[in-house]
C-alpha cells in the first residue's frame, strides 16, 4: 500500500478529476505529502473541444500584440521562424528515411542552417523580454515521404515570403525593415529551390510576376496547424495595404 | 560621359515635375478615370498606382526616384531575356521554360512600373541602349548559339543584382506602403529567379560569403559585401556553430546594395 502511493498520481485530463478513483487518490495523496502532477493538458482540455492533447491551438496562448509596433512584427517572424527551423532540423535529423537524393539533402541541410540562423537572430534581436517559445505539431506530415517533405517546405517557405512581403507595412523603423528584407529575399531563393525539386524546370519555381503579401491574420491562420499554442494577434491594425496580387 | 543620360534621367531633380496638392486636385478627374480605366482592365497595380496618387495627392520625390530607378534595371533584365529567348539555339530545349518565365515577368514588371510612374503623374523614364559585352569585358557576346554559358553568367549577374538593389531602396519607400509592398513583392520574384538561375549553373541558390560563383571578375562588385555577419548591430558569427559556420550565416542573409554600387555595376552595360 504504502510503496504504491509513493508514485506520483498524474492527471493528464480535465476529466479525471471527476472520477473517483482519482479523487480518493487525489486526498490519499494529500494525506501523506506525495506529488501531483497535473500536466498542461488538463488547462488545455478545459478550455477547448479539441480531444487531442498536443493537437494545433489545444496549448496556451501565445499573444502577438500588433500595438508594440515593430517588436511585433518581428516576434510575428520570429514565430515562423521557429516552425520553418524545427521542422528542417526534423527533416535533417531523419535524412536517411526521407526518401530525399543526395543532393537534395545538401539542399536541406544549407536551409536548415539558414533557418536556425534566422530563428537566433531573432530571438538575440527580440531579447527574453518578448522572447517566447512554441511547440511543433504535424499533423499532416510523413517525415518519411519525400512527396509530403517538399509539399510542407513549399508550404513554409511560401508562406514565409509571402508573411514577410504583407508584414514590412507595419514596420516603422528602417533598420527593421531591411532585416526583414535580408531574410525574405532568402526564403524567396528558398521557396524557388524547392519548387523546382517538385516540378524541374517548369515555370514552378516563380509562378506569378508578384509574390504574394499576405496579411498577419492570414499567415497566422496557415501557420497555426504547426502549432500547439494557440496563436492569438491583438492589436490587429486596423488597415491591411494589398499587395498586386490583391489577395492577402 | 557615356553615363551622363542614364544618371541624368536617375536624378530626382530632373524628373517630372512633383505635383502640388492643388494640381492633384485639379486633376482628380482625370486620376479617377484613371483608376476606373486599369480597374476595368483588371489590372490591380495600375490601380494601386493610380489610386496612391489619388490619396496622397502628392508623390514625394524619393518615391518617384526608387520607381524610376527600379524602371531602369527591370529595362535591363527584360531587354536582355527578350533577346536570349528570341535568340536561335542560344536556350536548350530544358531550359526554354524557365527563361521564357522569367522573361515575361521582367517585362510585366516593366509594363507596372511605368504604369504606376504614369499614375503618379511622371513621366517613365525612356529605355536605355544596352551593350551586353559589358563594354568589351564580355567580348563578342551577342546571344549566339555557342555563347549559352556567358548568357546563363549574366543572367545569374543581373538576378542577384536586382534583389540586391530592391532591398537598397526599401528603405525609401517605407511612408508608401503602397509602393513598398509592390516592391517587395518583385524583390522577392528576383530572388526566385535569381536562385533558379544560380542552380541551373550548377551553383546554390543562395550566395555564400562574397563568392561570384565562377562569374567573370568584373562581376565581383555584385558579391562584395555578402559576406556581412553583423546583423542588426549583433555579430552573429557564433551562430554559425553546428549551422554551416561563415557560410550558413552569409547565405541566410542577403545584402542590399546603395544606388551608387548598383548604378556602376549596371553603366557598362549602357551603351
Amino acid at each position: 500500500m504504502m510503496k504504491e502511493v509513493k508514485e506520483p498520481l498524474v492527471i493528464s485530463r480535465a476529466t479525471q478529476l471527476w472520477e473517483q478513483s482519482t479523487r480518493r487518490d487525489f486526498l490519499r495523496m494529500m494525506g501523506i505529502g506525495g506529488t501531483i502532477v497535473l500536466l498542461p493538458s488538463v488547462l488545455a482540455s478545459c478550455d477547448d473541444d479539441d480531444d487531442d492533447p498536443t493537437g494545433p491551438g489545444s496549448g496556451s496562448t501565445v499573444t502577438i500584440d500588433f500595438s508594440k509596433g515593430d517588436t511585433a512584427v518581428l516576434q510575428f517572424a520570429y514565430a515562423l521562424e521557429q516552425l520553418e527551423a524545427d521542422f528542417y532540423t526534423r527533416v535533417a535529423s531523419n535524412f536517411g528515411a526521407s526518401g530525399l537524393s543526395s543532393a537534395e539533402q545538401t539542399i536541406f541541410a544549407d536551409i536548415k542552417n539558414h533557418e536556425v540562423i534566422h530563428r537566433e537572430a531573432l530571438k538575440t534581436i527580440l531579447g527574453t523580454t518578448n522572447g517566447f517559445t512554441l511547440s511543433t505539431v504535424y499533423t499532416n506530415v510523413n517525415f518519411s515521404s519525400r512527396t509530403s517533405i517538399l509539399q510542407t517546405a513549399k508550404t513554409f517557405e511560401d508562406l514565409g515570403v509571402a508573411a514577410y512581403n504583407g508584414a514590412a507595412q507595419y514596420l516603422n523603423n528602417v533598420n527593421n525593415l531591411l532585416v526583414a528584407g535580408k531574410i525574405v529575399s532568402v526564403e524567396a531563393r528558398h521557396a524557388s529551390a524547392i519548387s523546382d525539386l517538385i516540378a524541374p524546370n517548369t515555370t514552378a519555381f516563380s509562378p506569378t510576376p508578384f509574390d504574394d503579401a499576405f496579411g498577419p491574420a492570414k499567415v497566422a491562420a496557415a501557420a497555426q496547424a504547426f502549432i500547439v499554442e494557440q496563436l492569438v494577434l491583438a492589436g490587429a491594425p486596423a488597415t491591411f495595404v494589398q499587395g498586386p496580387n490583391n489577395n492577402g | 560621359m557615356e553615363n551622363t543620360a542614364i544618371i541624368n534621367t536617375l536624378d530626382p531633380e530632373l524628373l517630372a515635375p512633383i505635383i502640388s496638392r492643388r494640381d492633384a486636385i485639379a486633376k482628380g478627374a482625370s486620376a479617377s478615370s484613371k483608376v476606373v480605366a486599369a480597374l476595368a482592365l483588371g489590372s490591380v497595380p495600375i490601380a494601386l498606382g493610380a489610386l496612391a496618387k489619388d490619396v496622397y495627392g502628392q508623390t514625394p520625390a524619393d518615391v518617384l526616384d526608387v520607381l524610376q530607378f527600379a524602371l531602369t534595371l527591370e529595362y535591363l533584365e527584360a531587354e536582355f531575356y527578350t533577346r536570349g529567348v528570341a535568340a536561335t539555339g542560344l536556350i536548350p530545349g530544358a531550359a526554354v521554360a524557365v527563361f521564357t518565365q522569367i522573361r515575361d515577368h521582367e517585362n510585366t514588371h516593366v509594363n507596372t512600373l511605368r504604369t504606376v510612374i504614369g499614375g503618379k503623374g511622371a513621366t517613365p523614364v525612356a529605355k536605355p541602349a544596352f551593350d551586353f559585352t559589358a563594354k568589351g569585358a564580355l567580348q563578342g557576346f551577342n546571344f549566339g548559339a555557342t555563347q549559352y554559358a556567358t548568357f546563363q553568367a549574366l543572367a545569374q549577374a543581373f538576378e542577384d543584382t536586382g534583389v540586391r538593389a530592391y532591398k537598397g531602396q526599401a528603405g525609401r519607400l517605407i511612408g508608401d506602403k503602397v509602393v513598398l509592398t509592390a516592391a517587395l513583392t518583385i524583390h522577392s520574384v528576383e530572388a526566385r529567379h535569381a536562385s533558379q538561375v544560380r542552380r541551373m549553373r550548377g551553383q546554390k541558390g543562395w550566395i555564400t560569403g562574397n563568392s561570384n560563383g565562377g562569374l567573370p571578375a568584373f562581376t565581383q562588385p555584385i558579391y562584395n559585401g555578402e559576406e556581412n555577419r553583423t546583423q542588426a548591430g549583433l555579430d552573429i558569427t557564433a551562430l554559425g556553430a553546428g549551422n554551416g559556420g561563415n557560410d550558413g550565416v552569409t547565405e541566410a542573409f542577403d545584402e542590399p546594395l546603395t544606388k551608387d554600387q548598383v548604378l556602376a555595376i549596371v553603366t557598362p552595360f549602357l551603351a
